[in-house]
This record gives structure tokens, sequence and C-alpha cells, in this order.
């Protein structure tokens, strides 16, 4: 039986500000389910803290609303111990580049076959509109009227220096090419890293669809990571698409000595383990 | 104390001191005699003093004296540290050259009637063409030769250990028949008039409490290990890592303690078995995952192992001080499980039931242990049978139904199964958050009598010794080891030990006040912890209390003169 879009709907009143991204990038992210066919069932999605966590009962599937910045380390636990889900980390710019930056750091060197979903709304809006490190530096934000006093990271940047498998950008206004990204990340085997810029219309109001139209732009994907670093980086456009991917280099599992064999999955394999034969080196 | 013997290695951090002790232990071990290995070493790499002691008797053998009948050392700093721990008519064997004892070492060791060995172990490895190392070696069969063991018995041991390292196994046999035949002084005889253990002990095994803990996960079907490295936990690490060809296990080392204990969460949720293992610094990261395992009614299984001191304290020493870190960290009221064991045997045991637990209540399950039991060589016969394990798995309609015992269904997460929502916001029982006052009071009280259900099923505190004991020690962990060592020769103490500290069956203490037994807290802390526990719960307060937090475990001595006093 086909996998409807309804599959994936709840009946539990949603809580996002008129004209929020989440809208549209739950919208693609239950599109690009039914387009690989798979049921919620099959599908786990680890939740951040934020805007976006809150959309954990929107949305059918295995769902785990944990801590703020521990997604993606959760989101790890679960695809270690059962690689057959698709496994997504939904976060925020603020949980993934402050609380939770480790993660995405040793997740991108592990290249555990999982996705990150970055929902990059440049500040935290749940708590009322903080400056992230996404935020422009000028720009007024909660308890500092004259801007931060810090500088920037740009996402794409940080997750090329780690030499990641793959890194695409969408924008939440364009749901149709962000389920095509999303789709092509879940079937990367390895850690697919995706950033989405996201219209945040109550605490980022400058940046509507009008300033986002202006500078929004394709990339064809880059063949190296230097040029890919140059797209990103650019500073009059904002390129979208699937920007770097690697096919080469094993996923975290199959780079396992003792486990890149193995048929079964860990949780298949919870039974008494007779350990004489392990004694010998303790007599 | 009758039919026991000690003998102490020593020297500085990075010179082999543990594998010296290593290959006294097993060759004494299976020389017919019960064992038990402790270890002294500083934070460094390089340098400081580190020691290895092993006492042996004929008896099964839990914890070390303060003193001891031989000194090895190879290093100066050592010398001078450990020279007024040798017993009267001790001997010290050493290598340092050109080496000046103080006058009041010169005194003591007159007094005593301690004997002095230097060998120049160098020397003795160049004429047998021996690499300098190998020293080493010639020291430990000069000890060997003391206690007029059977050479073959060491030479074995050492055979095997090295076979499959890199090194000239005839040039060491050389340096072990060397040390053996050396001079001794004369007429001087230890007299080791200890029985040995009846039938084959040398097939018994030597495992630390890690190890124990390691073996009891394997068995308990854990698949998945993940840590990041903390002393006195790391060897789990390695022992996990070691067999995991054989057994298939994950191990993965983390960037971090919150990393670990988020990954051991994500893989329980997804319904295989895991586990961590960390010391105080790396649990009070682990404390928001703990707390959010307690609301989301994820199982959730850290080791805890204890050394003592806040901040970096006093890393590679021993200390029972994270009972309350264990009993109260995370925020918010939430149930947990408090586990403290003892020894090798106890460990294995308990980990396992700890997965039980955790599964069956769907809860943070701690499990203690100190550096003195996780890091200290226990000598046992054999395992014990292992546990059955109990998952409890079973599906229902809401993963948070409320119930009578407050166990809600869980199923593992798969293909074709219901889906549901696990969420660290206080939820109704289909999992959605809510913020209404009815619901939040349903839930937490569910959850809460998970707590009261886990009470009833916990076994009793173990009582040890005679039931004519006047004197009942109460306590957790190592201490128990201790004062079974004194027990063998003082009936009138018994021990009340605490396998399972929370929640707290206080029951039996109270009986045993009641019966007029004169009651003692004994704890490797300052505060006494546990006694806090168990005044909280029951309202007795301990009248008589034996505290230390010296960083050193409880050696016999300890106890012998708490009770002389």
């Amino acid at each position: 039986m086909a996998v409807k879009i309804e599959d994936y709907n709840t009946n539990i009143k949603n809580t996002w500000c008129p004209g929020c991204g989440n809208f549209s990038i739950h919208m693609a992210l239950k599109q690009a389910f039914v387009e690989l066919n798979l049921t919620p069932s099959e599908i786990v999605i680890t939740f951040d803290i934020g805007c976006n966590g809150n959309g954990v009962d929107d949305i059918e599937g295995n769902r785990f609303k944990g801590l703020h910045g521990r997604s993606v380390p959760l989101a790890i636990g679960a695809h270690l111990a059962n690689s057959k889900m698709k496994v997504i980390a939904d976060i925020g710019d603020g949980g993934c580049l402050h609380e939770g930056v480790d993660h995405l750091i040793h997740a991108i060197r592990s290249n555990y076959d999982i996705t990150i979903l970055i929902h990059n709304n440049q500040n935290f809006a749940l708590t009322t509109g903080q400056a992230t490190s996404t935020t422009k530096e000028e720009k007024p934000m909660y308890a500092f009227p004259d801007g931060k006093a810090e500088g920037s990271i740009n996402i794409g940047e940080l997750v090329l220096s780690l030499n990641p498998t793959f890194f695409a950008r969408g924008y939440s206004n364009d749901p149709k090419q962000l389920t095509e990204i999303l789709k092509q990340g879940m079937n990367h085997k390895g850690c697919s890293v995706i950033e989405v810029m996201q219209i945040c219309p109550t605490y980022n109001p400058q940046s509507n669809h009008d300033w986002f139209k202006e500078r929004i732009a394709q990339s064809a994907i880059k063949s190296t990571i230097s040029e890919a670093v140059a797209t990103v980086k650019d500073t009059e456009k904002i390129y979208t698409g699937i920007i770097y991917q690697n096919r080469n280099r094993p996923d975290f599992l199959n780079n396992l000595e003792n486990r890149k064999s193995k048929k079964t999955e860990l949780v298949d394999e919870v039974k008494q383990v007779d350990i004489k034969s392990l004694l010998s080196s303790f007599k | 104390m009758k039919n026991r013997f000690a003998i102490k290695f020593a020297g500085q951090s990075g010179q082999g001191v543990n594998t010296l002790g290593e290959l006294l232990a097993k060759s004494i071990k299976n020389s017919g005699y019960q064992t038990f290995a402790y270890r002294e070493y500083p934070s460094i790499i390089k340098g400081g003093y580190a020691s290895y002691q092993i006492d042996f008797s004929n008896t099964e053998i839990l914890a070390s004296t303060k003193q001891f009948n031989i000194l090895v050392s190879l290093a100066s700093e050592a010398l001078h540290k450990y020279i007024f721990g040798l017993n009267k008519g001790g001997i010290v064997v050493h290598s340092v050259n050109d080496f000046d004892f103080t006058q009041e070492e010169i005194e003591y060791i007159k007094e005593n009637k301690i004997e002095v060995v230097y060998i120049d172990i160098e020397a003795i490895a160049e004429e047998n063409k021996a690499p300098k190392i190998m020293g080493n070696v010639i020291l430990l069969s000069y000890v060997w030769s003391l206690l007029a063991f059977d050479l073959r018995v060491l030479e074995k041991v050492v055979k095997d250990t090295f076979k499959n390292k890199n090194i000239d196994m005839e040039a060491e046999i050389r340096c072990l028949k060397a040390g053996y035949s050396y001079e001794k002084p004369k007429g001087y005889n230890l007299n080791i008039d200890i029985p040995k253990v009846k039938g084959n002990w040398s097939n018994s095994l030597l495992l630390t409490a890690n190890d124990a803990i390691s073996l009891g996960a394997i068995s308990a079907g854990c698949r998945a290990y993940y840590a990041y490295p903390m002393t006195p936990s790391t060897s789990i690490l390695q022992t996990l890592g070691k067999t995991y060809m054989k057994t298939g296990m994950l191990v993965k080392q983390a960037e971090s303690e919150i990393t670990a204990a988020q990954l051991v969460m994500g893989s329980m949720y997804m319904g295989t078995r895991a586990f961590t293992a960390t010391s105080g610094g790396g649990f009070d990261l682990m404390s928001e995952t703990i707390s959010c395992a307690g609301i989301t009614e994820t199982p959730l299984l850290i080791v805890l192992g204890q050394r003592s001191g806040p901040g970096t304290g006093v890393p590679t020493w021993t200390g029972a001080s994270d009972l309350n870190a264990a009993l109260y960290t995370g925020h918010g009221e939430f149930p947990r499980c408090v586990l403290s064991c003892s020894d090798a045997n106890d460990a294995y045991e308990l980990i396992q039931r700890a997965f039980n637990i955790a599964e069956k209540y769907q809860i943070p399950v701690i499990l203690l242990t100190e550096k003195q039991s996780a890091e200290s060589l226990f000598n046992v016969r054999d395992i014990p049978k292992a546990i059955k394990i109990e998952r409890s798995l079973k599906e229902g309609k809401e993963r948070y139904e409320i119930t009578e015992s407050g166990i809600s269904p869980r199923w593992i997460p798969s293909k074709g199964k219901p889906t549901y929502l696990v969420n660290s916001d206080e939820h109704t029982p289909d999992g959605v958050s809510t913020e209404e006052p009815a619901e939040i009071v349903r839930m937490s009280e569910k959850r809460m009598r998970k707590l009261l259900t886990l009470k009833e099923d916990l076994p009793e505190p173990i009582y040890w010794g005679s039931k004519d004991a006047k004197k009942v020690f109460v306590g957790f962990g190592t201490t128990k080891n201790t004062i079974l060592e004194v027990m063998k020769e003082n009936e009138d103490i018994a021990y009340l030990q605490y396998q399972y500290i929370y929640p707290l069956k206080f029951e039996k203490i109270l009986s045993l006040e009641e019966e007029g037994k004169s009651l003692i807290l004994i704890e490797n802390n300052q505060n006494g912890e546990f006694g806090q526990l168990v005044k909280k719960e029951s309202g007795y307060e301990f009248k008589e209390k034996l505290f230390k937090f010296d960083s050193r475990p409880f050696f016999v001595e300890d106890i012998l003169d708490f009770l002389k006093s």
C-alpha cells in the first residue's frame, strides 16, 4: 500500500506563528517520506527544544523530543541501535551551534548515517528572540539593543571545514526544492547535513520573503570542498541546493571492524551470552 | 592476623609496577593461594610513586592490610614512602643505586629487624645478555625465591603473559633464573606457613569489578557501550574493546560524557541494551540526561566509579563520596534506582540486575563502584550463574498509560508497529505535551508510583556474620570487604551490606536496633551520605560512625584500631 501524506498528519493543534517557515519545512519533510515510500513506523525523528521541537506532535512517526542541543547524539544512539530506521535529527540554529555544537562536529567527523536538519531562523525564537551565531551582528536582539558583540558562524562554512560527506542548503519558502534535498539527504549513506534558511516573521521580520527572494539562487553541486566553501560564503547570494557530496567515504557502522559484516541490528541481538570463552585471559 | 601475607611492589609511575604486580598476583594464585591485589598510583604518566600490593591467604581475601612483609622498590621516592609500612622481620629489596636511608628510616629498620637487599639488576641483566628493562623480572624472581615457591609456576605465567609480545623470551627466562638464584641474606627465613586452597585453584579468576561489570554486561545481552575515559571507570572501555571481535558489541568512545549518556538513551529507546561508565565529573555532565530519561521513561544505565574529592579531587585514589550525586542529581522529581557493588562477584551480578531494573521500570539506574573495587584485583573461583534477562516489553495502546504499578507499556519501535511520541515535555498518556494541572499531577504520580513498586521488588540488604555478633557495621561498597577480613578473627562483629541503596529498604536496620545490636555506620566519605539517606527515609540516626576520607580505602588495621578504641 502506497504511503500517503495523510499518514504523516496528526490532529494535534499546531502552535507556530502564522507565516512561520516551519510549516513548509514539515510539508517538505512529509512529502519526502511519502516519495521515499517510508511509513511512519520506519522513521525516527529526534527533536530539539525550540520552535522546531514544538512541531513534534505535528508529524507522525517514531518521535523523541529530548533536550536542548541534544537531538544529534540522541539520533545517533537510535541509529546505531537500528540502522534500518531512517533517522533524522531535527534542530535549530541555536541548539545546533550553541549548546550542541560539539555534537554536530563529531557527527560529521564520524559520518554516522543520519540526517541532521538545521532550521536556521537566525535566532532563539522560542525564548523570544535572542541572538544566535547566525543573527546579523548589528541587529538589535533581546537584551542587546545595539546588536551582539560576538561574531557569526556560517553553517555551511563550518560544516565544510569538517570534511563532510553531504551538505545541502534549502529555503523554507521553496518546499519543492527542499523535498528533493531531503530525499537525497536521507538516501545518502553517511551524515547528511541540511541547513534550511527559515523565515521567522516574529523575531526576524526583516528577513522576509522579499528579502530572501533577492538573494536566493540555486547552485549546482560542487566537486571540491573549496568550491563548495566559496559557494556558501558568497556575500551577494544565498546559494541553495545540494552543495557538496562525497559518496566514497564509508559511514561509521561500515567502518567498524567488528560490525561491518553483521546482518543483524543491535536491537535484534539482545539475548543471554555465554561468557565462558572470554574467561581464559582472566585466569 | 593469621594466615595472611602481603607483598608490596613499588616504583615510579611508568616503571612497570603494574605488570610486575599482575605477574606476581597470577603466580601466587596459580601456586594455590587466594589473592587480593590493590593498586596505588598518581595521576601522572611518569614519576611520583606507584605501588601494587598483593595480599594472599588460604581463604577468600577482599582487602589489604596497611602493613606488609616484603617491599620491593624500583625507585628511591617509593622506598622512602613505603619503608615504614614493613612489618617486624620484613625485608626490603630494591634496585636503587647509591641509595641512602634517612636516620629515622635506619632506626626503624634496626628496631624492626628488617633486612635490606640491594640488587644491581642492570648489571645482572647485562651479564645475562638481556635488555635493562628485564631487570624488573630479576626482582620478581628474587621475591619468588624468598617465598620459596616453585620457579616453574612463575616461569609459566611470564611465558603466557608475554607470548604475543615482541620480546626475547630466552633472555627473559635467563633473568628469571638469575634472580631466583641470587644470594639471600644469611639465616633469613620468611616461614610462610599458610595452607593452600583445596582443589585446582590455578583455574580461578582474577577480576577487577570493572572486568566483572564488562563480563556481566556481555552476559546480559548488552550490545553497545559508549564512554569517555575517566579514572576509575576507564578500563571497562578496554575490556569491552579487547573482546569486541568475539562479542560483536558496539564499543564507542564518545566526544563527551553528555554524548555518551545521550547515545545510551537513544539506543535504549530504540530497543537494544546499552550503558556507559564514568566518574563524578563525567557523571555531573550526564545529569540532564538522567532527568530526561526520568520524564521520558527511557531505560538508562550508568556506572559511576567513585574517586575522592570535588572538582578534579584526588583522581586516582578511592572514596565513596558520590552517593548523594547518584541519589539527587538531575532537575525535577522522578524515580531512579541506585545500586552499589563491593567486589567482582557482586559487580557481575548487579550490572545484570541493573539492566533488568532499567528496562522493567523504564528509569535511570546508577551502579556505584569505587576506585577500590573498580581497579583492585579480586580472586574468585568462578563467575556466578548468569541472571535471566527480563525486558518486560509489552505492546499497548498508549505509551504512557496510567497504571496502578506506575509501569506503562513499552515496545520497541519497528516497522509495522504502532508509533509513539516520547516526550521530555510533561505529557498526557499519548505522549502529547500538556500544561494542564490535573494532567501534570496524574502523570507525575504515575511515574513516582514506580518507586513503590520497585521497592517491593528489591531484595533485602545482606547480613554478613554471626547472628550473635554484638556490633553490626552498616554501609555500602568496599567497606564490606575490610569488615569481612576482620570478621575472620572476630565473631563479635557483623556487616549489613546495602547493594540496593535506593529506593531504600531500611526495615532491617530498625529491627537490628530493636534486637539491641550496637550499629555502626561505616563510610568512605566525610559526611556519612548513606547515614543521611537512612535518616531521611526512616528517621533513624546512627549513634556510632566510622568515616574515612583521606582518599585511601579502609585497611584491616583501621577497623582493628577502631574496635580497640
